[in-house]
């Protein structure tokens, strides 16, 4: 069984689909069987170690570069460290976020949604392309 | 646990800065600072009603997770490079 299909099964058991909605994510599955290695070329699926963001732009006529490898390892560590901020401060914090327009609840965020996130980040890649920059997002 | 630290810094018009900073010396000479840091760490961490172990755990988790991270940035002839090991 494919780890997307295990998804689809564990949401219906969680209660958090329908079996309604299991059988079309499903059906789309096997319609559309690997989206994820479209496009982008594909990377070895090994043990992925590092977070990369590799930034190449033009600032005023001179190229610039951001280049960027942060362990995934250290990822995890700041999550687990992130679980200690008392929750004063994360009602402080939320108010500074929604005065600066962005009204995320911190306090609904819980550790261990933060925990799979970064697991499941080395499935990810961004790449963001305009005439001026380019933005590479992935893990290696 | 890092052992290595290496910054450069090249500037246009200036003398290229490299630094090799090897971590564990280092923190053996400010020893008595770290060991203050550490004591006003888990003072806070009694205010603020955090369990200080889990705490300190937490923040030597971070440590030995950073090496491998490198922070490289250029922009025209101005670069800057912090990797650590």
């Amino acid at each position: 069984m494919n780890e997307q299909r295990k998804d689809i099964l564990d949401m219906l058991a969680a209660g958090k689909i329908t079996a309604e909605e299991a059988e079309q994510l499903i059906a789309a599955l096997e319609r559309d069987p690997a989206p994820a290695a479209a496009g982008l070329d594909a990377r070895p699926k090994g043990k992925l170690k590092y977070l990369r963001v590799v930034v190449d732009a033009t600032d005023n006529g001179e190229p610039s570069r951001v280049n960027v490898r942060v362990p995934l390892q250290l990822l995890r560590a700041g999550v687990r460290l992130a679980a200690l901020v008392p929750p004063q401060a994360l009602v402080k914090a939320n108010a500074s976020l929604s005065d600066s327009g962005v009204p995320i609840d911190l306090t609904q965020l819980k550790p261990e949604q933060l925990e799979a996130l970064v697991e499941h980040l080395d499935d990810m890649t961004v790449e963001v392309d305009s005439p001026d920059a380019t933005v590479r997002v992935f893990c290696e | 646990m890092p052992q290595l630290v290496t910054v450069k810094v090249d500037r246009p018009g200036h003398r290229p800065i490299r630094l090799w900073v090897p971590v564990l010396p280092v923190v053996l000479l400010l020893f008595p600072v770290v060991v203050l840091v550490a004591l006003a760490a888990i003072v806070a961490c009694l205010v603020f009603r955090i369990g200080a172990v889990r705490a300190l755990g937490a923040g030597w988790r971070v440590i030995s997770a950073l090496p491998g991270a490198r922070f490289d940035i250029e922009q025209g002839r101005t670069a800057v490079l912090v990797a650590i090991r």
